[in-house]
């Protein structure tokens, strides 16, 4: 593994997102674990959505998909294949809150009662929850996954990205912009391939003997 | 965007494959092939037009009760026991020599919680590590009461429909609908720990 060498200084926003990828990451490990070790808790309730009849399926969404939460929470906690976990995660998140909306909508009308005000266990591995709490919760981790998968939180990270080096220029436009600016106004302190420049420049610069 | 999508399929592999071979390893998996549900198929078939009887309705999680357990009760041809009678089984000295057998459906840790005194457990998800010392008992009583948290929960229904009926007579079978949140919410006696154990809950006073 390959860690990101600390010579490009991180902006604030790369800060945050690194707390983001933490946040994020967290907080499906802790969900992921909530339903897997509670596995037929978590299978009554994905029946209750009515979304598949097959028994297997039924069985492995139930079984497979709180282990699958609390693997792409390490892989954001610990920065690997960040952007494809992120990409994963909306997958994940954005039908899942339409599924979590429809059902809501289907308990509202059943209660006679207003769609913000409905509670029920979601699955989600928190027990009951207000539908306008949960709504809010989802659509700001998607924006947060969607965040990530911009290229943000590279700080900290074991592994940014899977394919390719972590420290692709192209890939971190602070980094490209700083390097602009180097190649206009070259550094005093450094030389274009990046070793100490003083020396360099003090012997281009001498006069000839 | 390329390099995105694969390492998301990436991730999507590795996580499924982890996912699977955490299921198998965990105690606490399910096991993928079982069809924990069979019910569904039988009162989908019977089921009147509007009324859908295989799951608790919306309004199961919100605390309001559900009371169409006792027609899935009927249509399983069970027998459905209420809280006077469920007491009258508790207190028949028959109880003592196992002549009357109850059986909590929930699952470990709600029945180390608390459970009716000298219930067995039989934990519907995880039936095979149980049957061994419940089946005979079971096929020895002359009435059989299971029982599960009670309320929106089917357990009892699916433990009685699914694993005894088969080969407990179904005239021996009772499924008690209020459950263990009712036997608690009456003040009745609720042992700790291991079947007879005799540890038992003191009731709030």
């Amino acid at each position: 593994m390959s860690a990101r060498p600390l010579s490009t200084n991180p902006t604030r926003a790369d800060m945050l997102a690194v707390l983001a990828r933490w946040v994020l990451g967290g907080f499906f490990v802790y969900m992921g674990m909530q339903k897997a070790v509670h596995p037929e808790a978590f299978l009554k309730l994905v029946r209750q959505y009515e979304l598949v009849g097959d028994p297997f399926l039924l069985n492995t969404i139930a079984a497979c998909l709180p282990w699958f939460e609390v693997f792409c929470g390490l892989l954001l906690v610990a920065g690997v294949a960040v952007r494809g976990t992120a990409l994963m995660l909306v997958l994940l998140l954005a039908p899942f809150t339409l599924v979590v909306v429809k059902r809501a909508l289907a308990i509202a009308a059943a209660q006679g009662v207003a769609f913000w005000t409905v509670k029920f266990d979601c699955g989600c591995g928190a027990g009951e929850v207000l539908i306008w709490k949960k709504v809010l919760e989802n659509s700001l981790f998607v924006l947060l996954s969607c965040w990530l998968l911009s290229g943000r939180g590279r700080p900290l990270s074991a592994r940014f990205s899977l394919f390719g080096s972590d420290e692709t220029e192209s890939e971190i436009p602070e980094l490209e912009a700083f390097n602009g600016a180097e190649k206009q106004f070259p550094s005093p302190l450094l030389s274009s391939d990046g070793r100490g420049r003083s020396d360099a420049s003090r012997s281009a610069n001498a006069e000839p003997p | 965007m390329r390099k995105v999508l694969l390492e998301g399929l990436a991730v999507a592999a590795a996580g499924a494959a982890l996912a699977f071979a955490a299921n198998a390893l965990s105690p606490r998996g399910l096991t993928l092939t079982r069809n924990y549900f069979p019910n569904d198929t039988h009162l989908a078939a019977n089921a009147q037009p509007g009324t859908n009887l295989l799951r608790p309705g919306p309004e199961a999680n919100a605390g309001v009760p559900v009371t169409r357990l006792e027609t899935q009760i009927r249509e399983l041809g069970l027998r459905a026991a209420d809280s006077n009678l469920v007491q009258q089984l508790f207190q028949d000295p028959r109880r003592d020599q196992d002549g009357i057998v109850f059986v909590d459906a929930r699952d470990a840790e709600h029945y180390q919680a608390g459970h009716i005194p000298g219930a067995y457990q039989l934990d519907y998800y995880h039936k095979e590590d149980y049957l061994a010392a419940v089946l005979p008992a079971c096929l020895a009583a002359q009435t059989v009461l299971v029982y599960c948290a009670g309320g929106a929960c089917e357990d009892s229904l699916l433990t009685a429909s699914v694993v005894l009926a088969p080969v407990v007579p179904k005239e021996k079978l009772f499924v008690y609908e209020g459950g263990f949140t009712e036997w608690t919410n009456n003040r009745l006696p609720v042992e700790l720990g291991q079947r007879r154990s005799g540890r038992m809950l003191e009731a709030p006073r």
